[in-house]
Protein backbone atom coordinates (compact mmCIF):
# COMPACT_ATOMS: atom_id res chain seq x y z
CA UNK A 1 0.00 0.00 0.00
CA UNK A 2 2.74 2.49 0.89
CA UNK A 3 4.38 2.08 -2.52
CA UNK A 4 1.12 2.51 -4.41
CA UNK A 5 0.34 5.57 -2.34
CA UNK A 6 3.74 7.09 -3.07
CA UNK A 7 3.54 6.42 -6.81
CA UNK A 8 0.03 7.87 -7.05
CA UNK A 9 0.96 10.99 -5.12
CA UNK A 10 4.26 11.55 -6.97
CA UNK A 11 2.67 11.20 -10.40
CA UNK A 12 -0.27 13.43 -9.44
CA UNK A 13 1.96 16.16 -7.98
CA UNK A 14 4.32 16.11 -10.97
CA UNK A 15 1.38 16.44 -13.32
CA UNK A 16 0.04 19.30 -11.23
CA UNK A 17 3.41 21.11 -11.54
CA UNK A 18 3.34 20.86 -15.32
CA UNK A 19 -0.33 21.62 -15.86
CA UNK A 20 -1.89 23.61 -13.05
CA UNK A 21 -0.08 23.82 -9.68
CA UNK A 22 -3.05 25.42 -7.93
CA UNK A 23 -5.07 22.21 -8.25
CA UNK A 24 -2.73 20.41 -5.82
CA UNK A 25 -3.72 22.00 -2.54
CA UNK A 26 -7.41 22.33 -3.41
CA UNK A 27 -7.67 18.66 -4.38
CA UNK A 28 -5.73 17.41 -1.35
CA UNK A 29 -7.85 19.52 0.99
CA UNK A 30 -11.04 18.39 -0.71
CA UNK A 31 -10.00 14.77 -0.22
CA UNK A 32 -9.10 15.38 3.42
CA UNK A 33 -12.42 17.12 4.00
CA UNK A 34 -14.29 14.19 2.47
CA UNK A 35 -12.48 11.88 4.86
CA UNK A 36 -13.55 14.00 7.84
CA UNK A 37 -17.17 13.88 6.66
CA UNK A 38 -16.92 10.13 6.18
CA UNK A 39 -15.28 9.70 9.60
CA UNK A 40 -18.11 11.60 11.29
CA UNK A 41 -20.66 9.44 9.53
CA UNK A 42 -18.78 6.28 10.45
CA UNK A 43 -18.53 7.24 14.14
CA UNK A 44 -22.33 7.33 14.16
CA UNK A 45 -22.60 4.03 12.28
CA UNK A 46 -20.01 2.29 14.47
CA UNK A 47 -21.59 3.73 17.62
CA UNK A 48 -24.94 2.17 16.79
CA UNK A 49 -23.52 -1.19 15.71
CA UNK A 50 -20.95 -1.55 18.48
CA UNK A 51 -23.73 -0.84 20.95
CA UNK A 52 -25.85 -3.46 19.25
CA UNK A 53 -23.07 -6.04 19.21
CA UNK A 54 -22.19 -5.42 22.86
CA UNK A 55 -25.79 -6.23 23.64
CA UNK A 56 -25.76 -9.24 21.33
CA UNK A 57 -22.69 -10.50 23.16
CA UNK A 58 -24.08 -9.97 26.66
CA UNK A 59 -27.39 -11.76 26.04
CA UNK A 60 -25.51 -14.76 24.66
CA UNK A 61 -26.72 -14.58 21.05
CA UNK A 62 -23.17 -13.96 19.83
CA UNK A 63 -22.04 -17.28 21.32
CA UNK A 64 -25.00 -18.99 19.69
CA UNK A 65 -24.11 -17.66 16.23
CA UNK A 66 -20.47 -18.57 16.79
CA UNK A 67 -21.54 -22.11 17.64
CA UNK A 68 -23.65 -22.36 14.49
CA UNK A 69 -20.84 -21.15 12.25
CA UNK A 70 -18.18 -23.12 14.10
CA UNK A 71 -17.61 -25.86 11.46
CA UNK A 72 -17.04 -23.27 8.71
CA UNK A 73 -14.86 -21.04 10.85
CA UNK A 74 -12.79 -23.91 12.18
CA UNK A 75 -12.04 -24.96 8.62
CA UNK A 76 -11.08 -21.43 7.56
CA UNK A 77 -9.25 -20.30 10.68
CA UNK A 78 -7.18 -23.14 12.05
CA UNK A 79 -6.13 -22.89 15.66
CA UNK A 80 -7.97 -19.67 16.50
CA UNK A 81 -9.30 -18.97 20.00
CA UNK A 82 -13.02 -19.12 20.89
CA UNK A 83 -13.05 -15.39 21.49
CA UNK A 84 -11.57 -14.72 18.05
CA UNK A 85 -14.03 -17.13 16.43
CA UNK A 86 -16.89 -15.21 18.00
CA UNK A 87 -15.80 -11.93 16.41
CA UNK A 88 -15.13 -13.67 13.08
CA UNK A 89 -18.64 -15.14 13.06
CA UNK A 90 -20.13 -11.72 13.90
CA UNK A 91 -18.07 -10.16 11.12
CA UNK A 92 -19.14 -12.71 8.56
CA UNK A 93 -22.83 -12.70 9.44
CA UNK A 94 -22.95 -8.89 9.36
CA UNK A 95 -21.29 -8.95 5.93
CA UNK A 96 -23.69 -11.59 4.65
CA UNK A 97 -26.84 -9.68 5.57
CA UNK A 98 -25.44 -6.58 3.89
CA UNK A 99 -24.40 -4.61 6.97
CA UNK A 100 -20.85 -3.98 5.78
CA UNK A 101 -20.31 -1.01 8.08
CA UNK A 102 -21.41 -3.07 11.07
CA UNK A 103 -18.98 -5.78 10.05
CA UNK A 104 -15.94 -3.49 10.14
CA UNK A 105 -15.62 -3.00 13.94
CA UNK A 106 -16.07 -6.76 14.41
CA UNK A 107 -13.35 -7.41 11.83
CA UNK A 108 -10.95 -5.06 13.60
CA UNK A 109 -11.48 -6.89 16.89
CA UNK A 110 -11.14 -10.25 15.16
CA UNK A 111 -7.79 -9.28 13.59
CA UNK A 112 -6.56 -8.13 16.99
CA UNK A 113 -7.31 -11.56 18.44
CA UNK A 114 -6.26 -13.65 15.44
CA UNK A 115 -2.91 -11.89 15.09
CA UNK A 116 0.12 -12.58 17.19
CA UNK A 117 2.86 -10.26 18.41
CA UNK A 118 4.68 -10.47 15.11
CA UNK A 119 4.69 -7.73 12.52
CA UNK A 120 3.80 -9.88 9.53
CA UNK A 121 0.36 -11.41 9.29
CA UNK A 122 -0.32 -15.10 10.00
CA UNK A 123 -2.56 -17.19 7.77
CA UNK A 124 -5.66 -16.55 9.87
CA UNK A 125 -5.32 -12.78 9.59
CA UNK A 126 -4.70 -13.07 5.85
CA UNK A 127 -7.77 -15.28 5.50
CA UNK A 128 -10.03 -12.79 7.26
CA UNK A 129 -8.71 -9.84 5.24
CA UNK A 130 -9.15 -11.75 1.96
CA UNK A 131 -12.69 -12.90 2.82
CA UNK A 132 -13.72 -9.38 3.79
CA UNK A 133 -11.91 -7.72 0.88
CA UNK A 134 -13.51 -10.00 -1.71
CA UNK A 135 -16.88 -8.81 -0.39
CA UNK A 136 -19.40 -11.20 1.06
CA UNK A 137 -22.14 -8.68 0.51
CA UNK A 138 -25.00 -10.26 -1.39
CA UNK A 139 -27.25 -7.25 -1.85
CA UNK A 140 -25.54 -4.08 -3.15
CA UNK A 141 -28.26 -1.65 -2.08
CA UNK A 142 -26.27 1.49 -2.97
CA UNK A 143 -25.85 0.41 -6.59
CA UNK A 144 -29.50 -0.58 -6.98
CA UNK A 145 -30.81 2.74 -5.68
CA UNK A 146 -28.30 4.68 -7.78
CA UNK A 147 -29.28 2.78 -10.93
CA UNK A 148 -32.94 3.42 -10.18
CA UNK A 149 -32.18 7.12 -9.77
CA UNK A 150 -30.68 7.10 -13.27
CA UNK A 151 -33.94 5.78 -14.72
CA UNK A 152 -33.18 2.08 -14.97
CA UNK A 153 -36.24 0.02 -15.89
CA UNK A 154 -35.21 -2.94 -13.77
CA UNK A 155 -32.53 -1.67 -11.40
CA UNK A 156 -31.86 -5.07 -9.84
CA UNK A 157 -31.48 -7.11 -13.05
CA UNK A 158 -27.71 -7.51 -12.63
CA UNK A 159 -28.12 -9.16 -9.23
CA UNK A 160 -27.79 -12.82 -10.19
CA UNK A 161 -24.49 -12.47 -12.11
CA UNK A 162 -23.35 -10.05 -9.39
CA UNK A 163 -23.98 -12.61 -6.65
CA UNK A 164 -22.21 -15.28 -8.69
CA UNK A 165 -19.25 -12.94 -9.17
CA UNK A 166 -19.13 -12.18 -5.43
CA UNK A 167 -19.29 -15.83 -4.42
CA UNK A 168 -16.73 -16.88 -7.03
CA UNK A 169 -14.28 -14.18 -6.00
CA UNK A 170 -14.58 -15.18 -2.34
CA UNK A 171 -14.14 -18.88 -3.15
CA UNK A 172 -11.09 -18.17 -5.34
CA UNK A 173 -9.70 -16.00 -2.54
CA UNK A 174 -10.15 -18.71 0.10
CA UNK A 175 -8.65 -21.36 -2.19
CA UNK A 176 -5.64 -19.18 -2.99
CA UNK A 177 -5.00 -18.45 0.69
CA UNK A 178 -5.25 -22.17 1.52
CA UNK A 179 -2.81 -22.92 -1.30
CA UNK A 180 -0.34 -20.13 -0.55
CA UNK A 181 -0.33 -20.89 3.17
CA UNK A 182 1.13 -24.29 2.25
CA UNK A 183 3.79 -22.75 0.03
CA UNK A 184 4.66 -20.02 2.55
CA UNK A 185 3.91 -21.57 5.95
CA UNK A 186 3.66 -19.39 9.06
CA UNK A 187 6.45 -21.06 10.99
CA UNK A 188 9.16 -20.43 8.46
CA UNK A 189 8.52 -16.73 8.03
CA UNK A 190 10.70 -14.04 9.49
CA UNK A 191 8.88 -11.56 11.63
CA UNK B 1 -37.78 -6.69 2.28
CA UNK B 2 -34.30 -5.74 3.46
CA UNK B 3 -35.83 -2.82 5.35
CA UNK B 4 -37.14 -5.37 7.87
CA UNK B 5 -33.68 -6.71 8.73
CA UNK B 6 -32.56 -3.96 11.07
CA UNK B 7 -35.70 -3.44 13.18
CA UNK B 8 -36.19 -7.21 13.52
CA UNK B 9 -32.57 -7.70 14.64
CA UNK B 10 -32.81 -4.95 17.24
CA UNK B 11 -36.15 -6.25 18.53
CA UNK B 12 -34.80 -9.79 18.92
CA UNK B 13 -31.81 -8.59 20.91
CA UNK B 14 -33.84 -6.23 23.09
CA UNK B 15 -36.44 -8.87 23.88
CA UNK B 16 -33.69 -11.39 24.66
CA UNK B 17 -32.12 -8.93 27.08
CA UNK B 18 -35.51 -8.40 28.74
CA UNK B 19 -36.00 -12.15 29.14
CA UNK B 20 -32.54 -12.55 30.60
CA UNK B 21 -33.06 -9.52 32.84
CA UNK B 22 -29.95 -7.74 31.52
CA UNK B 23 -29.58 -3.96 31.58
CA UNK B 24 -29.64 -3.30 27.82
CA UNK B 25 -29.15 0.46 28.25
CA UNK B 26 -25.78 0.29 29.99
CA UNK B 27 -24.45 -2.46 27.70
CA UNK B 28 -25.36 -0.42 24.65
CA UNK B 29 -23.48 2.57 26.08
CA UNK B 30 -20.42 0.41 26.75
CA UNK B 31 -20.42 -0.75 23.15
CA UNK B 32 -20.96 2.68 21.65
CA UNK B 33 -18.12 4.12 23.70
CA UNK B 34 -15.57 2.17 21.69
CA UNK B 35 -16.72 3.85 18.44
CA UNK B 36 -14.66 6.99 19.14
CA UNK B 37 -11.48 5.02 19.97
CA UNK B 38 -12.00 2.99 16.85
CA UNK B 39 -12.30 6.07 14.66
CA UNK B 40 -9.24 7.69 16.26
CA UNK B 41 -7.29 4.65 15.09
CA UNK B 42 -8.91 4.45 11.67
CA UNK B 43 -9.10 8.13 10.69
CA UNK B 44 -5.42 8.67 9.71
CA UNK B 45 -5.72 5.82 7.18
CA UNK B 46 -8.96 7.22 5.79
CA UNK B 47 -7.54 10.69 5.38
CA UNK B 48 -4.23 9.66 3.85
CA UNK B 49 -5.86 7.49 1.19
CA UNK B 50 -8.73 9.82 0.34
CA UNK B 51 -6.43 12.82 -0.03
CA UNK B 52 -4.26 10.81 -2.41
CA UNK B 53 -7.15 9.50 -4.53
CA UNK B 54 -8.65 12.98 -4.83
CA UNK B 55 -5.48 14.60 -6.23
CA UNK B 56 -4.84 11.54 -8.40
CA UNK B 57 -8.22 12.06 -10.06
CA UNK B 58 -8.22 15.88 -10.07
CA UNK B 59 -4.92 16.13 -11.96
CA UNK B 60 -6.18 13.78 -14.66
CA UNK B 61 -3.49 11.16 -13.99
CA UNK B 62 -6.17 8.62 -13.12
CA UNK B 63 -7.88 9.05 -16.51
CA UNK B 64 -4.54 8.95 -18.35
CA UNK B 65 -3.40 5.74 -16.66
CA UNK B 66 -6.82 4.21 -17.34
CA UNK B 67 -6.71 4.88 -21.07
CA UNK B 68 -3.19 3.46 -21.11
CA UNK B 69 -4.12 0.09 -19.58
CA UNK B 70 -7.65 -0.11 -21.03
CA UNK B 71 -6.60 -2.54 -23.83
CA UNK B 72 -5.56 -5.09 -21.20
CA UNK B 73 -8.98 -5.06 -19.57
CA UNK B 74 -10.70 -5.15 -22.95
CA UNK B 75 -8.77 -8.30 -23.74
CA UNK B 76 -10.24 -9.83 -20.55
CA UNK B 77 -13.79 -9.05 -21.68
CA UNK B 78 -14.29 -5.94 -19.58
CA UNK B 79 -15.53 -2.80 -21.39
CA UNK B 80 -12.69 -0.31 -21.76
CA UNK B 81 -14.92 2.55 -20.55
CA UNK B 82 -14.88 0.92 -17.11
CA UNK B 83 -11.12 0.89 -16.61
CA UNK B 84 -11.05 3.86 -14.26
CA UNK B 85 -13.80 2.29 -12.16
CA UNK B 86 -11.86 -0.98 -11.93
CA UNK B 87 -8.70 0.91 -11.04
CA UNK B 88 -10.12 3.07 -8.28
CA UNK B 89 -12.69 0.66 -6.83
CA UNK B 90 -10.13 -1.05 -4.54
CA UNK B 91 -8.85 2.31 -3.29
CA UNK B 92 -11.83 4.51 -2.56
CA UNK B 93 -15.53 3.81 -2.12
CA UNK B 94 -16.55 7.47 -2.48
CA UNK B 95 -14.26 8.08 -5.46
CA UNK B 96 -15.45 5.03 -7.37
CA UNK B 97 -19.09 5.77 -6.56
CA UNK B 98 -18.64 9.16 -8.25
CA UNK B 99 -17.22 7.35 -11.28
CA UNK B 100 -20.16 4.92 -11.28
CA UNK B 101 -22.57 7.84 -11.25
CA UNK B 102 -20.70 9.37 -14.17
CA UNK B 103 -20.88 6.09 -16.13
CA UNK B 104 -24.66 5.88 -15.64
CA UNK B 105 -25.01 9.49 -16.80
CA UNK B 106 -22.77 9.01 -19.86
CA UNK B 107 -23.68 5.54 -21.11
CA UNK B 108 -27.07 4.94 -19.45
CA UNK B 109 -27.92 2.61 -16.56
CA UNK B 110 -29.51 -0.10 -18.73
CA UNK B 111 -26.78 -0.48 -21.35
CA UNK B 112 -24.27 -3.32 -21.18
CA UNK B 113 -21.67 -0.88 -19.91
CA UNK B 114 -24.05 0.38 -17.22
CA UNK B 115 -24.94 -3.14 -16.09
CA UNK B 116 -21.33 -4.21 -16.14
CA UNK B 117 -20.39 -1.19 -14.02
CA UNK B 118 -23.13 -2.09 -11.52
CA UNK B 119 -21.77 -5.60 -11.27
CA UNK B 120 -18.19 -4.43 -10.78
CA UNK B 121 -19.14 -1.99 -8.05
CA UNK B 122 -21.61 -4.35 -6.39
CA UNK B 123 -19.47 -7.46 -6.32
CA UNK B 124 -16.26 -5.88 -5.06
CA UNK B 125 -14.94 -4.10 -2.01
CA UNK B 126 -12.53 -1.26 -1.28
CA UNK B 127 -9.74 -3.81 -0.83
CA UNK B 128 -7.02 -1.41 0.32
CA UNK B 129 -9.32 0.45 2.67
CA UNK B 130 -10.65 -2.73 4.27
CA UNK B 131 -7.18 -4.14 4.82
CA UNK B 132 -5.78 -0.89 6.24
CA UNK B 133 -8.73 -0.50 8.61
CA UNK B 134 -8.75 -4.11 9.78
CA UNK B 135 -5.08 -3.85 10.73
CA UNK B 136 -5.36 -0.38 12.27
CA UNK B 137 -5.67 -1.60 15.88
CA UNK B 138 -3.45 -4.64 15.66
CA UNK B 139 0.28 -5.27 15.99
CA UNK B 140 0.24 -6.99 12.62
CA UNK B 141 1.46 -4.58 9.95
CA UNK B 142 2.59 -6.64 6.97
CA UNK B 143 -0.08 -8.48 5.03
CA UNK B 144 2.21 -10.67 2.92
CA UNK B 145 0.20 -12.16 0.05
CA UNK B 146 -3.26 -11.00 1.23
CA UNK B 147 -3.61 -7.99 -1.08
CA UNK B 148 -2.55 -9.66 -4.36
CA UNK B 149 -4.87 -12.59 -3.57
CA UNK B 150 -7.81 -10.28 -2.82
CA UNK B 151 -7.23 -8.20 -5.96
CA UNK B 152 -6.80 -11.18 -8.28
CA UNK B 153 -9.90 -12.93 -6.89
CA UNK B 154 -11.97 -9.77 -7.25
CA UNK B 155 -10.81 -9.24 -10.82
CA UNK B 156 -11.57 -12.86 -11.73
CA UNK B 157 -15.03 -12.49 -10.17
CA UNK B 158 -15.66 -9.36 -12.26
CA UNK B 159 -14.48 -11.03 -15.48
CA UNK B 160 -16.75 -14.03 -14.92
CA UNK B 161 -19.64 -11.79 -13.84
CA UNK B 162 -19.37 -9.58 -16.93
CA UNK B 163 -19.19 -12.67 -19.15
CA UNK B 164 -22.40 -13.92 -17.50
CA UNK B 165 -24.06 -10.55 -18.10
CA UNK B 166 -23.69 -11.10 -21.85
CA UNK B 167 -25.82 -14.25 -21.68
CA UNK B 168 -28.19 -13.61 -18.76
Amino acid sequence: MSKIWLIMLLSALTTALVRDPSVAISAMLAGAKDSVDLAMELVAVYGVWLGFFALLDKVGIADLIAKLLKPVIKFLFKGSSDEAQKYVSMNMSANLIGLGNAATPMGINAVKLLGDEKESANTNVIMLVVISATSLQLLPTTVISMRAAHGSINAADFLLPCMIATVISTIIGIALVKLLSRIFPDSKRKS
Amino acid sequence: MTAYVVPVLFLIVLIASLLKKKDAYSYFIDGSRSAIDLMVGVFPYLMTVMMCVQIFRATGVSAAVSSFIAPVFELLGLPKQLTELLLLRPLSGAGSLAILDNIYATYGADTFIGRCASLIYGSSETVFYVSAIYLSQSKTKKLRYALPVALVSTLLGCIIGCALLRVL
